[in-house]
């Protein structure tokens, strides 16, 4: 995830300072479940598996049940030994009950390496990078394969979590392209009839696809999970200029006579060309919306959906009349597809009549139905919690839960203070941050060099002493209290909190609920505390990455959304030569925003890395049919049609056009639901909201406006095109 | 007959070379020997470096006593850096139990008893372990050459501890010493974990030769393979055979 954000943000480099120093915090961990987790054979079993992955180079750091020590202080000594000096033998119950008591009195123990309910243990691996991290994770499962016993076992951590993000990412890339294909062939033979009609768009998804997927290699760009809907998108999209080409054909074929195919292209041509082009161009100015993301896989995809659609409109207006061409069957008499006029007249002639009777009513429910729906949009929620990417039963899922439950959290945010870490004044604001994070909502557990002194002066002082459980006062009590801990700790504990000189020290947070909200509130805390701090403070760590995320998501909608707006409403007033038609065929685009954010305020699915992708998407796919629309009202009105014979013709014929278009898209991204990823699922039912409202916009709601308030330019727009 | 010279005519070359090899024992022996001491007085510089280049420098006053039997009593005061100056130690390094360490912190003006049963464990957290800093009895291991030993001018000699618990003492499963054919003494120690990988060398830079023959070791350095940090310590201002009462290896004396 960390790769989908620029470096040049604050949250990254702050972290990779942080991490410069301290270690990479990505860690893997390991974790053992059992009705009790205290028996002599989940012991073994966790010891076996210690000790195989400590043999492993590229593992740099353990902490684990036989890496804990124990600090005891007992008449005037202090104690260290092993947390487990040896491990009780099955039915040796005291033995069993004073290792439970010396995890629950250890707190480098308990709710770390044991879990305080006895149901878990961990063991918690840091990365290094001798070797690749797939295979780091295989050697690891191989060792923990080899030692099977009554625990089960769960793997989590963040490594664990773009494994499978990038396995998932793989299975939808091998399933969902070839089902969207199929599913794409079904609906095109539905609409569109015989499959030679079928063949022709569907020639051009396969090619643009095609081309675009071939980019990503050559350009040197991984599949992500965003990239990932590229391909769906195209194929969903790429076939929408070829159904247009196609329907028109076989309306004139349709017309019952004999018309030479020279006569047929030129007539398609001439009708088609302009509204295909201006919808192709209006379709990459939406997309390319998603340049101005400050996700990257969101920029790329940017690229690559304008590449593909650029090459599905170039190929449907010079491959298609080219199919028409050469295809041998004689043109007139063609069958009716499934789906034929006849269902459309059922649905378009009475939808025409109810535009024409009642524009006003409709302009006006339709107004009310979308500040209804719109008020869900302060509901609104924003989600960059990797782990919510999947299912509930996904076992990476589940060992998040747990971490997340029993062992303080799998995400971290990290505090660097950098200055005499050894001076009283700041260890206190330490001591302070530790434990006000370590109380706030949220927060699994701190650790910092703060708790290591206190640790440190319990062993020293008695519990009756006043200087038992304090942060001394002089900066030599602080300096030789380091001197006993590191020669009696574990020295790569300390060397987590502290740096050699001393001058830094680190505050790792970790985050049970590692929620923006959670990650907001801790933030606010940190800065408050450490305000007038004689010390330079550096906060990062993956959850603040994870919260620049979310506010660039929020930014990089408002800024796509804003682009691509513009965008097209400068293209469509171009086009339609009017200030007024441009705002006119923006309107559907806003309703479906607006629609499209309410509902999801409404349901509860929160705008994330792929669902933020939806509305750039949703501009360049849904202006289509309002151009479309438009430009055939205005066509029928410049044969001298009247307003109402306009808008039944302009339905019966192109409005037919948009609805299998609609409906094509509709059905290739319904594919997406199958996905392996919530986040894609939603995309995936958020499309059939989305696309579903533009077409209710450019056939419903658009024609009433134009009906209720006959706006010049679809007359203008007929003066220019009488001129041509 | 044919087929026993033959099988002789096989085994020829290794007793060829374990003939003319000494004892593998003798040889550890005699490098023991000639740098076991009765006491000695020196400072410490220990300098630790990390594998991104952070350093830490502490500089101590070391006192050693060794007893007959293998105890060894050593007493440290810390001089520099200054916040730490006045920091003392007391390690009583038993033989046969663990050992006994009592550090007093004069900002706090404290004295505790830590008790650890560790013996591997690092000496002031640097890669040295506390017994790299005593001379181990020769009965904790079993000796022989290996492969190469004596081929060039070394004796190369692997080192075994004679049982899991010594092993569990000192924290190694394997050392291999090489030591120079001409004078016995260590230049370069290689030790293994309990998955029979190497972890941890340490070399000998320099000797300092003693009134009596005898040698000390003068500057040495540990590199840990497995975190990438090196230790070096280096010994100035030794005294040999200095006369140190036992009265000085008392908790008494450590919060003078």
């Amino acid at each position: 995830m960390r790769n989908y954000i620029p470096s040049s943000m604050e949250s990254r480099i702050k972290t990779d300072e942080i991490e410069n120093e301290f270690g990479v915090q990505d860690i893997i961990m390991l974790l053992f479940t059992d009705s009790t987790i205290l028996t002599e054979e989940n012991l073994r079993q966790i010891k076996n598996i210690d000790r195989g992955i400590s043999k492993l180079s590229s593992i740099s750091r353990r902490i684990s049940p036989f890496t804990t020590s124990s600090i005891k202080s007992s008449e005037g000594m202090m104690i260290v030994d092993p947390l487990i000096k040896t491990i009780p033998s099955e039915g040796d119950t005291a033995g069993i009950n004073e290792l439970y008591n010396d995890i629950l009195n250890n707190p480098f123990a308990r709710n770390i390496v044991f879990s305080s309910d006895m149901t878990s243990a961990s063991i918690t691996a840091t990365i290094n990078n001798t070797e690749s991290e797939s295979v780091v994770l295989a050697k690891v499962d191989s060792v923990v394969a080899a030692n099977t016993g009554n625990a089960r076992i769960m793997k989590g951590g963040l490594p664990y979590i773009r494994l499978h993000i990038m396995k998932d990412v793989k299975r939808d890339a091998i399933v969902l392209v070839p089902l969207a294909l199929i599913v794409m062939l079904l609906v095109l033979k539905l609409t569109l009839g015989e499959w030679r009609s079928v063949f022709m768009p569907f020639s051009v998804v396969l090619l643009s696809t095609g081309i675009c997927m071939g980019l990503i290699p050559l350009i040197g760009w991984k599949l992500s999970i965003i990239t990932l809907l590229v391909p769906i998108l195209l194929i969903a999209v790429g076939n929408n200029y070829g159904i247009y080409l196609v329907t028109k054909f076989h309306d004139i074929c349709r017309k019952g006579k004999y018309i030479p195919k020279r006569e047929i292209i030129n007539e398609i041509i001439r009708s088609l060309k302009k509204p295909l082009i201006y919808s192709g161009l209006t379709t990459i100015a939406g997309i390319l919306g998603l340049l101005t993301h400050s996700i990257i896989p969101a920029r790329q995809m940017g690229v690559l959906a304008a590449a593909g659609v650029l090459a599905a409109l170039i190929m449907s207006i010079l491959l298609i009349p080219g199919f028409i061409y050469i295809r041998s069957k004689r043109t007139e008499g063609l069958k009716a597809p499934f789906l034929g006029n006849d269902v459309f007249k059922k649905i378009l002639n009475p939808l025409a009549e109810l535009i024409i009777r009642y524009p006003g009513h409709i302009i006006i429910y339709s107004v009310i139905f979308t500040i209804v729906l719109s008020s869900g949009m302060s509901l609104l929620k924003i989600e960059t919690n990797q782990e919510n990417y999947f299912p509930k039963n996904n076992p990476v899922r589940q060992a998040s839960d747990i971490i997340n439950r029993k062992f303080g959290g799998s995400q971290t945010i990290s505090v660097m203070i950098a200055g005499d870490i050894k001076d009283p004044v700041i260890m206190r604001r330490i001591d302070e941050l530790t434990r006000e994070t370590e109380h706030t909502d949220g927060v699994g557990q701190v650790f910092s060099i703060s708790q290591a002194v206190r640790e440190m002066s319990k062993a020293v002082f008695l519990p009756e002493e006043e200087s038992y459980d304090q942060i001394p006062s002089t900066r030599e009590s602080i300096a030789q209290l380091f001197e006993l801990y590191n020669m009696s700790g574990n020295y790569d504990d300390f060397s987590q909190m502290l740096n050699l000189e001393n001058t830094r020290a680190h505050v790792l947070i970790k985050l049970s609920d590692p929620s923006n909200v959670v990650i907001k509130n801790v933030n606010n805390k940190i800065q408050t505390i450490t305000k007038d701090i004689p010390a330079e403070v550096t906060t990062g760590g993956y959850a603040m990455i994870m919260a620049d995320f979310a506010r660039s998501i929020i930014k990089g909608q408002i800024f796509s959304l804003g682009f691509a707006l513009i965008t097209v409403f400068i293209l469509l007033s171009l086009i339609f030569k009017s200030f007024r038609g441009g705002l006119t065929g923006s309107i559907p685009l806003a309703v479906s925003i607006l629609i499209l954010f309410g509902f999801m305020g409404f349901t509860g699915i929160a705008l994330d890395a792929a669902t933020a992708l939806l509305s750039s998407i949703m501009i360049g796919v849904g202006v289509d049919f309002t151009i479309q629309y438009i430009w055939s009202f205005s066509n029928n009105i410049r044969n001298g049609l009247t307003y109402e014979e306009s808008t039944r013709t302009s339905l019966r014929t192109i409005g037919r056009s948009i609805i299998i278009n609609a409906l094509t898209v509709m059905t290739g991204f319904s594919v997406l639901v199958l996905s392996g990823f919530s986040s894609i699922r939603f995309f995936g039912y958020l499309v059939l909201i989305s696309i579903g409202s533009c077409l209710a916009g450019a056939i419903i709601l658009i024609p009433a406006i134009i009906m209720k308030f006959r706006p010049g330019f679809v007359k203008a727009d007929m003066n220019t095109l009488k001129k041509q | 007959m044919k087929r026993m010279i033959i099988i002789m005519m096989l085994f020829l070359p290794y007793f060829h070379i374990s003939a003319q090899l000494p004892d593998a024992d003798e040889i550890m022996d005699r490098g023991r020997e000639l740098t076991l001491m009765g006491s000695l007085n020196a400072n410490v510089n220990l300098l630790i470096t990390e594998k991104n280049g952070a350093t830490r420098n502490r500089t101590i006053a070391m006192t050693t006593k060794s007893y007959p039997g293998g105890l060894e009593k050593r007493l440290i005061r810390f001089l520099e850096p200054a916040d730490v100056r006045g920091t003392s130690m007391l390690v009583i390094d038993n033989k046969d139990k663990p050992d006994e360490m009592w550090i007093y912190l004069p900002a706090l003006k404290k004295t505790r008893r830590i008790v650890s049963s560790e013996k591997g464990k690092s000496f002031m957290s640097s890669e040295f372990s506390n017994a790299d800093m005593s001379t181990p009895a020769l009965s904790d291991f079993s000796n022989k050459h290996t492969a190469n030993s004596g081929s060039a001018d070394y004796w190369i000699i692997e080192s075994i501890p004679v049982n899991d618990n010594v092993a569990d003492e000192y924290g190694f499963s394997k050392k291999v010493s090489h030591i120079k054919k001409e004078n016995y003494l260590v230049t370069k120690m290689e030790y293994y974990n309990f998955d029979d990988e190497l972890f941890k060398t340490i070399e000998v830079r320099s000797y300092y030769p003693l009134s009596n023959g005898k040698y000390t070791i003068e500057d040495m350095a540990a590199i840990n393979h497995s975190n990438g940090r090196k230790s070096e310590i280096q010994f100035t201002n030794l005294k040999e055979n200095v006369e140190i009462d036992d009265s000085f290896f008392t908790i008494a004396n450590l919060e003078r």
